[in-house]
């Protein structure tokens, strides 16, 4: 038990990160499970929901219960948000606001791709960071609007025309495709799979990060905790082993489900009434 | 007394046990409207039965002529006319072996929708028994000034007229035949792929690279996580 971490996550962003990944996961599972019920693996997924038709009750009850979550999220950014320094406070370093920084910063990552320039100074957020936080927040009000109008129908089609929900259906399914595509192969890689992340980065399920990876990956952040004495109040210690393997045994069910769906949907892709 | 009192605890827990474990009595003579719908809540299965499992059906077995596209059978040789009678009360009169079809054959176009494909439900379903009038025509129940109180609702309860408006067999929302039968389809279609397709763009080779970048360059020591 040494201090060699810096908290970077409340538990109330992990517990939200948490459901976030469960429903996500319970969601994909449905719902490929009604898109590939033409296919065997599509219907061993329905299987183990308990058929087509529960499936879709799943699908509906998650949805709605997701949303409530983003609610819920949404009422906490607004208390979390800096009201004193308003606007400013917006563009400050630890907001996930993309900001003209983000671009010079994903022009110096790419340079560091290419091997051409050092690693950019990021500070606590990166680009693909935010990117990934701003998906998820604008993919879940384009996939629970159209979910609640396909899901409740015969009252949407008072509010919209029907063929509406011929436009609906498509946008959730293309959308659907895209969140599933970037979390199962961008998200997961970034976080488990590339070497300095490898087996896993457990920063959302420990709360904190490693103390010398940030000094070496996030040196803005960093020197910013240490100038304004900031630094002593975020180290904590290290999870026990116990935690730690809890972590990655949830980390590792999530990639490996993510994995399975990823993989049989691109399989069976073509075998399917699209 | 005492030895009895066991057995009896015995019996009662393994009754207990087969109630929990046990299914749910079934019973037959329930409506059925399609194959998907039958069983549900009698069994454990995936829900969904295959054509061989369920009489019935509106596939077609696996037989066909090699050579010839399914979706290829001539049954006009001027197919692009007949859509001149679209406002026929049966809009099959005339039409050479109908009897003897089934409508997919015929209609290859119209047998992908969601209702056939995913709900398994039959055309009759819908356009109902013979003679199946045109969609145009003046008292069909397919009509749009009925349509949704004489088809639609029988299984959408309460279903409007905005309701029925939903297409049925939509066109293919990729096709540049969709720009003229639903453009709003289209466009959204396309707009949806750019972004998802735009995204992917972006990110996979970033991603790709990074990875790589990585393998190359090893990271440093850090001091908690070097130990595991
Ligand atoms: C032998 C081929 C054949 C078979 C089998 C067949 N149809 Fe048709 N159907 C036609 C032709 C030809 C037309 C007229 C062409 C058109 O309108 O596209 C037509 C027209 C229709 C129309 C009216 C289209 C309109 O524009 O109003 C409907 C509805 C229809 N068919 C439904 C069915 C259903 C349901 C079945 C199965 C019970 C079926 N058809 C079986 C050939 C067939
Ligand atoms: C859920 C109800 C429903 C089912 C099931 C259904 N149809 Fe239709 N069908 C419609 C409606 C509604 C229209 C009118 C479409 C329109 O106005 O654009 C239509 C139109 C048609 C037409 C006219 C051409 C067109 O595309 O508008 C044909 C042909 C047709 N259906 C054939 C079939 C066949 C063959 C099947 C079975 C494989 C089938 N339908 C199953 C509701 C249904
Ligand atoms: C014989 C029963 C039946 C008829 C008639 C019928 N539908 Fe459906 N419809 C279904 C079933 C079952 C589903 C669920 C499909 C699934 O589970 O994938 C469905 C799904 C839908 C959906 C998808 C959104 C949702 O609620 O899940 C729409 C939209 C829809 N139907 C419109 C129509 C319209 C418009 C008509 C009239 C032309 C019609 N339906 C006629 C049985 C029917």
């Amino acid at each position: 038990m040494n201090n060699t971490r810096i908290r970077r996550f409340t538990a109330v962003q992990r517990l939200f990160h948490l459901l976030l990944m469960a429903s996500f996961l319970a969601q994909g599972a449905t719902g490929l499970a009604r898109m590939y019920i033409e296919t065997p693996w599509g219907q061993y997924i329905a299987w183990v929901f308990g058929g087509y038709e529960y499936c879709l009750t799943i699908h509906i009850y998650v949805g709605i219960f997701m949303l409530a979550g983003f609610l819920v999220h949404f009422f906490y950014l607004l208390a979390k948000i800096d009201w004193k320094g308003f606007p400013g406070s917006l563009m400050g370093r630890d907001s996930v606001l993309l900001q003209p920084r983000d671009a010079k910063e994903a022009y110096e990552h790419v340079l560091w791709l290419i091997g051409i320039r050092g690693w950019p100074r990021f500070d606590r957020w990166g680009y693909w960071e935010k990117f990934d936080y701003w998906a998820v927040f604008w993919g879940m009000v384009i996939m629970g609007v159209t979910g609640l109008l396909l899901a409740f129908s015969v009252s949407s089609s008072r509010i919209i025309p029907g063929w509406g929900l011929n436009v609906a259906f498509w946008v959730h399914r293309i959308e659907a495709i895209l969140a599933m595509g970037h979390v199962f192969i961008i998200h997961f890689f970034i976080g488990h799979l590339r070497r300095h992340n490898f087996p896993m980065d457990k920063a959302m399920f420990e709360g904190s990060v490693d103390i010398d990876s940030v000094r070496h990956e996030r040196p803005a952040w960093y020197e910013r905790l240490e100038k304004n004495d900031d630094l002593k109040g975020a180290i904590t210690t290290e999870a026990g082993r116990g935690r730690r393997a809890v972590f990655y045994a949830v980390g590792y069910l999530a990639m490996f489900t993510g994995l399975f769906l990823l993989i049989g949907g691109i399989l069976n892709s073509a075998a399917i009434t699209w | 007394m005492k030895g009895r009192w066991w057995f009896h605890k015995v019996v009662l827990s393994m009754m207990a046990a087969v109630l929990l474990v046990a299914p749910g009595t079934a019973y037959s003579q329930e409506e059925v409207s399609s194959a998907i719908r039958r069983y549900r809540d009698m069994e454990v299965s995936t829900g969904y039965y295959e054509r061989y499992e369920v009489l019935p059906q509106r596939r077609r077995p696996l037989v066909g002529l090699p050579g010839l596209r399914r979706d290829q059978f001539p049954y006009s040789p001027s197919g692009a006319q007949v859509r001149l009678r679209s406002r026929l009360a049966d809009s099959h009169y005339g039409v050479k072996f109908y009897n003897v079809q089934k409508c997919e054959t015929c209609h290859p176009a119209q047998s992908d929708d969601l209702h056939t494909v995913r709900a398994n439900l039959t055309c009759r379903q819908c356009h109902g028994g013979e003679p199946i009038a045109s969609i145009e025509h003046y008292y069909s129940p397919m009509n749009p000034i009925r349509r949704h109180a004489y088809v639609c609702a029988k299984c959408h309860e309460g279903a409007s007229a905005s309701f029925a408006s939903y297409v049925i067999h939509p066109p293919n929302p990729a096709d540049v035949k969709a720009l003229e039968e639903f453009p709003a389809l289209f466009y959204v279609f396309w707009a949806m792929a750019a972004i998802a397709v735009g995204t992917f763009l972006v990110f996979l080779p970033h991603t790709f690279l990074w990875g790589i970048r990585e393998l190359l360059a090893r990271k440093k020591e850090t001091s908690s996580e070097s130990h595991e």
